[in-house]
């Protein structure tokens, strides 16, 4: 609870202020909390005199927080493929072992993993964990919580580390429950602290509006899952040395509850757009199905991907797995190209971490440019042609 | 078919934006809807019930003002609304959150299927699901697109993944989370709402769900915020000159990295 000195406070409204979620004000000189308070504690530090207090937050150190060491990478395999986050967990967490000064673990769970282990190894860890059994050919939130916990209760890393894809966040809610872990949900940055050494997990929270920086200081691991696209990956070093342990499931470890009948790839939506460098996005400016196909020239011109709107979605105009934003897909390609889109708090939530963007609309107030790099205001039916023709003349010269 | 729906408040996403002067969250006029996501399980609960008889319970833990969300559940169709409230809940992460759901869940009683949203619009962390399923020891399925098949003992699902979708079957107990892909929720009817205007809201506290004060609030939470603060802004916008033609011509230009 924030606890608030009635006599101490000098009703100065710094902390009404300050407070991100608007759930202090002051009433009659003094300051009044309310129930939005996510005990955050932003006001406590802005309050001069000293009156605000958060009652609780001191937990008895529960467990030896020192008997927990290294950083722990789960690392995607599906349809015998690596999940490319997983090289990118491997390039941050090699970084945070480092910087800990402890060795950097990968766990590879699913079935004929092949030589995907030693490319693990090549991309940064020092030992790599190889669940490798049939039964695990299909992902079950079941088998692979059981085995992860289990792994993790055995050998007590202080940090796991997984790709917030739809497997990551489907799996590791419930292994982080059952240890009693803190888990930070969709991270965009990851740093230790100086002071304690503890994991600084930053992410973005109300659809991207606010970033929130998390540490979990009474418990181990810490947990986080990190958005796809956001950490560098290391480059492949073939000479670089690690262990390989091989390490068999139990039987109740695979018998599941839940039963997969089949696991479909849907042909027409196959590209991952998550996974795709360029993007070129359409929204209602677009009119009609048909002007998908202006966007696709222009995708396939740049070796892109095609992204939308919640708007042209749900119009049927294009499917779901192509929307981007608070109810669709995060998205951080290098390059994304919005066009006929009025750039909405929710869609943009889905897009703002993209290297470059560049937005085309016919209206210059449209919120889109405001997170534009580059803006063209204008017929998009007039510019995405003339842009093709030119892209082609230069790739000519 | 006793099923449960797990409903959370959320300020509505359309007004939340953060002020980069001020550094807070704009407050005027935010309004508390229910989360968006935790619609379609609604939806989807009245419309097994409706398949398969039985009874939907919706439960929220949240302030007092989070009857209206439950309100709102029966006006769409549900029959029991609990809420859990109590100052002792503030400030509590997911774990925090699901250890309470699971307390509450126990006190309400044996069911059959338990749903949520995806996600709430607010934490956005999607954890209160899988780990509500955990602490009940109940089998669960994220991300669920579509119900193929419904019968008393069990479903066959369509579960959303990266790349397509999955198959699944399962039988009960179970816990589902809801996509929005799943159905259109219904409009509440003139029956229902009057309903939900009268309909008594069982009221439970931590002491009634007999919650460890160590597991619940803050105190219960292994994670903490401890900065929030705007997101980075972003360089500002090139701004080019010149016929359309030229404009164009820089805006290549500027693209020349990613050609
Ligand atoms: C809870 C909630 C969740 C949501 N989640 C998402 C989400 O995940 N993703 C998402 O995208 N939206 C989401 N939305 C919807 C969002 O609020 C907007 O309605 C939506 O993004 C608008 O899509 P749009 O930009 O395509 O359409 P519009 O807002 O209609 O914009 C069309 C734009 O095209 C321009 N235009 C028109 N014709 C031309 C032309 N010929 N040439 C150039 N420009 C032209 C117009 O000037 C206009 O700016 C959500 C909404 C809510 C309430
Ligand atoms: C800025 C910020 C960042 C945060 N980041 C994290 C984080 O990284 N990790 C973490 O553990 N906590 C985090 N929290 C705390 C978290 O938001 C709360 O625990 C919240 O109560 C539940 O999480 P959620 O909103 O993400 O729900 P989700 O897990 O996204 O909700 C999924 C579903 O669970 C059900 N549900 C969720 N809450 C309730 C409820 N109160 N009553 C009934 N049903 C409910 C609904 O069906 C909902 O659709 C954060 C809080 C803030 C303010
Ligand atoms: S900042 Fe401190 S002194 Fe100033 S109004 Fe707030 S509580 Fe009172
Ligand atoms: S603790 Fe955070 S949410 Fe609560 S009043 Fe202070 S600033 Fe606002």
């Amino acid at each position: 609870m924030l606890i608030i000195d009635k006599d101490v406070c000098i009703g100065c409204g710094n902390c009404e202020s300050a407070c991100p979620f608007g759930a202090i004000t002051i009433v009659d000189g003094c300051a009044v909390v309310g129930d939005g308070c996510t005990l955050c504690g932003t006001c406590v530090e802005t309050c001069d005199p000293g009156a605000l207090k958060i009652e609780g937050a001191e937990k008895s150190a529960p467990l030896d927080l020192a008997s927990w060491s290294g950083v722990w990478v789960y690392c995607e395999f599906r349809r015998g493929a690596l999940a490319p986050v997983s090289l990118e967990l491997l390039g941050i967490g090699r970084r945070l072992a480092d910087t800990r000064n402890v060795p950097l673990s990968a766990v590879l769970i699913g079935s004929e993993t092949g030589e995907t282990a030693r490319q693990l190894i090549a991309h940064g860890a020092d030992t790599v964990y190889r669940i490798d059994d049939p039964a695990l050919a299909h992902f079950t939130d079941e088998a692979y919580g059981a085995i992860m916990t289990a792994l993790i209760q055995q050998n007590k890393p202080e940090i796991v580390l997984a790709g917030a894809t739809a497997i990551g966040r489907s799996f590791i809610p419930g292994v982080a429950t059952t240890l009693g872990a803190g888990l930070t949900a969709d991270c965009t940055q990851l740093a230790i602290r100086e002071e304690d050494g503890a994991l600084l997990q930053t992410r973005p929270a109300f659809g991207g509006n606010i970033m929130a920086t998390i540490v979990c200081p009474n418990s181990r691991p810490q947990m986080s899952t990190v958005r796809p696209k956001v950490m560098q990956a290391l480059t492949f070093d073939g000479e670089r040395q690690g262990n390989i342990v091989e390490v068999k499931p139990m039987p109740e470890q695979l018998a599941t509850r839940v039963r997969v009948i089949e696991s479909v790839v849907s042909e027409e939506d196959n590209v991952n757009i998550q996974e795709s460098d360029i993007l070129v996005a359409g929204g209602r400016g677009l009119d009609s199905a048909k002007g998908f196909t202006l966007m696709r020239e222009l995708a396939e011109s740049l070796g892109g991907a095609i992204a939308a709107t919640r708007a042209v979605v749900d119009a049927g105009w294009i499917g779901y797995p192509h929307q981007v934003g608070q109810t669709g897909k995060t998205v951080a390609p290098k390059l994304y190209i919005a066009c006929g889109i009025s750039g909405a708090v929710q869609h943009v939530a889905g897009m703002q971490s993209a290297e470059t963007i560049v937005a085309i609309n016919r209206d210059k107030d449209a919120p889109i440019f405001d997170v534009a790099d580059f803006g063209l205001v204008g017929d998009l039916f007039e510019i995405v042609p003339k842009l093709l023709t030119q892209i082609e003349e230069r790739r000519k010269s | 078919m006793k099923i449960i729906v797990c409903i959370k408040q959320v300020p509505d996403a359309k007004d939340v934006r953060l002020d980069p002067k001020t550094n807070t969250l704009a407050r005027e006029g935010v309004q508390s809807i229910m989360n968006p996501y935790d619609q379609h399980a609604v939806e989807e609960a009245v419309r097994l019930k409706e398949l398969l008889g039985g009874e939907v319970t919706v439960l929220s833990m949240g302030p007092p003002q989070a009857e209206e969300v439950l309100r709102q559940a029966i006006s769409c169709g549900a029959d029991h609304a609990v809420l859990v409230s109590d100052r002792a809940f503030a400030g509590a992460d997911t774990w925090a959150t699901s250890y309470t759901l699971a307390k509450a869940v126990n006190v309400i009683g044996a069911f059959d299927l338990l749903l949520c949203g995806k996600q709430a619009i607010d934490g956005d962390t999607a954890q209160v699901g899988p780990g509500l399923a955990m602490r009940l020891q109940i089998p669960y399925v994220t991300c669920v697109q579509k119900v193929r098949q419904a019968t008393d003992s069990g479903l066959v699902l369509e579960r959303m993944m990266d790349d397509g979708y999955d198959v699944l079957a399962l039988d009960y107990p179970a816990l589902l989370t809801m996509v929005k892909d799943i159905n259109e929720p219904r409009v509440p009817s003139l029956k229902g709402k009057m309903r939900a205007k009268k309909l008594e809201i069982r009221k439970l506290t931590a002491a009634d769900i007999g919650a460890d004060p160590a597991c619940i609030g803050l105190p219960g939470s292994p994670t903490q915020v401890v900065k929030v603060f705007p997101p980075e802004a972003r360089c500002q916008r090139a701004v080019f000159t010149g016929s359309l033609d030229e404009q164009i011509g820089q805006l290549v230009d500027s693209l020349q990295p990613y050609l």
